[in-house]
């Protein structure tokens, strides 16, 4: 018998228990005896916990007095918010001059503009920009944060940065008006139809050498005070440690990785020995180390400070454990891949830079920022070896005589801190995993996974 | 095991477009994994505009010949010579060898994070140094020969297995090579779609394209070979014209493979 159908179905609503919140709640919450028994023992248990630490934190605290004597006589059982508030400055800042505090704001403002390209749509080489960031931004920021004298080599890479930023600004600004790139509409604005490629590549040039001199001349002119970098700390410190930390771990972790799997052995043992040697040793001892021994291995009369001695230790440990995650998204490569990408030509390094490590990395996305998370709360460590990033500003919040004896209060704010960086850190990782993921999955089947 | 229903050919053999110019020359190649004796004493000589189907059982090594012709398999003993240039351990032969001899493969080995158009560009943007925008045009040029221009912007993971074979083969098209290679360029796929990849190549072939083929589509072979080779247990074991291969084979094991395979 055959059967056939004559008349499609029209769609229905759906069922209560779909749509209303006593049916999500009946769902998800009540769906069995045992269930309904968890949920309630849940909602005890984050009662009994959160009661304390509510009366504590928000209904009892003292948010505004002069002291720590004056926070008790208005509530002693409350927190002295008061305290914090107080030292909010010395917590972000450490102990840089107050009357300088300008230069460490505009370092992160330029940071924001240097990278904020990257964010926009239809601007170009966004590659050259988070380049640049890299190698460039680093002696920008320096000299704003250290100040001083300027040496020939610094004059130099701070105009360069200097025009690099201005570059970078307009070329996001023509990109987000035109579509195209600076280099793109400068051509166009000042050579002629006629004119070789070769001859648009010296104009190109000659504006960028014009440029340079008239900013190098422009900055021989200024020149701001010396800020010793024991004076340097707070938040601030732990996001200059953490910020160059991260910056250099994914690259010297990349190089290490292919290192390890590179076919030559002395590159390989030597790899492998890098690796493992740091990765075997905590991290404390490394920062110990570094200080007290590194210099031993310099020449005579070479001496760096102690930060620099800490950055290259925290660089040099997070490089060799990003090493091992970089191998691992590598080994999730299918061999085919290789193959694919040799069999049209590419080289070693174009296979890796086109087609391996671009896959490699958006696997291993998860850990690397697990990894980076990892290395802004290690961070916190070099506060052991005498140097007051925020976590030394937060304890020594209760040695201040007004405040003294307060330890809990800084602490707790620390956590808060802490906890909004690297919540923020796994959120943003996660939205860039979407985006990534509906790049080139079948995009219907991803959202219904969802 | 071979559906003739739906991959049999209606076609007349093609013409055949071989010259007298050489252009692949194996001289008693061997080849072993680790102890395993993979390729014994190849001889094997192609000329320009020749196309040559290669069967056999599996693991009989014919992948693995066709892999050492570009190199992505390392050859222990004797000389292979493509396009007039001796493979050796030398980096900068082989990289060229690369470049004038494309490779189509079983799984396509398309990169899944780049997009169909920019899967097409990669290689002659890096290694040609060809202008973007004038790669992107010859790219589409070759993505309507394979039928599929329409998919230019998606990627390899929203394409059928078909589809992704074509794309493929329009990569390895892009470099404008002097040979082509294809390493059972129908096996993964579903029934329906061996055909439409199976007429790409007919195509191909028709331009004169010099081509080895491993395959076990004996429709194909008998279409558009010039020569068909049988190898088991990494011997070349016979070899001739397709006609006389499929009527009146010669050898024991060549006459066993075909009445399993037919």
């Amino acid at each position: 018998m055959a059967i056939i159908k004559t008349k499609s179905t029209p769609p229905r609503e759906a069922p209560l228990s779909e749509r209303s919140l006593i049916g999500w709640m009946h769902k998800h919450l009540f769906s069995s005896v045992f269930n309904s028994i968890l949920t309630i023992f849940t909602v005890c248990v984050l009662y009994i916990t959160l009661k304390g630490l509510w009366a504590w934190g928000i209904v009892d605290a003292v948010w505004i007095a002069d002291s720590r004597r004056q926070c008790f006589e208005i509530s002693s059982g409350g927190a002295c918010w008061a305290g914090v508030f107080d030292w909010l400055e010395n917590i972000f800042y450490g102990r840089y001059p107050r009357d300088e505090l300008w230069r460490i704001n505009l370092g992160g403002l330029l940071l924001l503009l240097w990278i904020a390209p990257l964010w926009l749509p239809r601007v170009k080489a966004k590659v050259f920009i988070a380049l640049s960031t890299m190698f460039l931004y680093p002696f920008l920021a320096g000299y704003l944060f250290a100040g001083g004298g300027k040496g020939v080599f610094m004059q130099m890479m701070i105009s360069l940065s200097i025009l690099c930023l201005l570059g970078n600004t307009l070329h996001a600004a023509i990109g987000m008006i035109k579509g195209i790139s600076l280099s793109e509409f400068l051509t166009r604005l000042f050579s002629k139809k006629n004119w070789h490629r070769k001859t648009e590549h010296c104009l190109l040039l000659g504006l960028f050498l014009i440029c340079f001199c008239v900013v190098y001349f422009w900055q021989m002119s200024w020149q701001i005070e010396a800020v010793a970098w024991t004076q340097w700390g707070g938040l601030f410190l732990t996001l200059v440690v953490s910020g160059i930390g991260i910056a250099s771990a994914l690259p010297g972790g990349i190089l290490l990785a292919l290192g390890r799997r590179s076919k030559l052995p002395l590159i390989r043992i030597l790899s492998i020995s890098f690796i493992e040697l740091f990765r075997s040793v905590p991290l404390i001892t490394v920062l110990f180390m570094a200080t007290t021994m590194f210099p031993l291995f310099m020449p005579e009369g070479f001496a760096l400070n102690k930060l620099a001695q800490v950055i290259i230790a925290v660089c040099l440990f997070n490089a060799c454990y990003m090493a091992e995650t970089v191998r691992a998204g590598l080994q999730t490569i299918p061999k085919g891949q290789y193959e694919g990408a040799h069999s049209i030509g590419l080289g070693y390094w174009q296979t890796m830079g086109a087609v391996i490590m671009p896959q490699a990395l958006k696997n291993m996305i998860p850990n690397i920022v697990g990894s980076y998370i990892g290395l802004l709360k290690d961070t916190t460590l070099v506060s052991i070896i005498g140097l007051f990033d925020v976590l030394g500003m937060l304890r020594s919040v209760s040695k201040d005589v007004v405040w003294l004896g307060m330890h809990k209060e800084p602490l707790v704010f620390g956590a808060i801190l802490f906890f909004l960086i690297c919540f923020a850190m796994s959120k943003y990782s996660r939205h860039i995993e979407q985006k990534l993921l509906t790049g080139h999955k079948n995009v219907t089947a991803n959202k219904r996974k969802k | 095991m071979m559906n003739d229903a739906i991959t049999s050919i209606e076609r007349e053999q093609l013409i055949s477009a071989a010259s007298n110019e050489i252009i692949i020359e194996m001289e008693t190649v061997n080849k072993w994994y680790s102890d395993f004796h993979v390729l014994k004493d190849i001889n094997l000589v192609v000329r320009k505009g020749e196309r040559i189907v290669i069967c056999g059982p599996s693991g009989s090594g014919k992948s693995t010949l066709i892999r050492c012709l570009n190199h992505l398999e390392e050859h222990q003993e004797g000389n292979i010579i493509v396009d007039g240039i001796t493979l050796d351990k030398n980096l900068k032969h082989i990289d060229h060898i690369r470049t004038e001899v494309g490779m189509v493969f079983q799984n396509f080995n398309l990169f899944p994070h780049l997009s169909i158009l920019d899967n097409l560009t990669l290689g002659p943007i890096l290694t040609r140094k060809m202008p973007k925008l004038e790669a992107q045009a010859e790219a589409m040029k070759y993505l309507e020969r394979v039928k599929i221009p329409e998919q230019a912007d998606k990627f390899p993971g929203q394409l059928s297995g078909g589809q992704q074979q074509r794309v493929a083969i329009a990569r390895s098209l892009c470099m404008k090579p002097k040979i082509m290679l294809f390493d059972e360029p129908t096996s993964a796929l579903d029934p329906e779609m061996i055909k439409e990849v199976l007429d790409v190549m007919i195509e191909l072939a028709d331009t004169g394209m010099t081509m080895i083929v491993v395959t076990h589509e004996m429709a194909f072979a008998e279409t558009v070979a010039d020569r068909v080779i049988f190898m088991d247990q990494g011997e070349i074991i016979e070899e001739n014209e397709p006609k006389k291969f499929f009527n009146d084979p010669q050898h024991e094991r060549t006459k066993l493979f075909l009445s399993q395979i037919l």
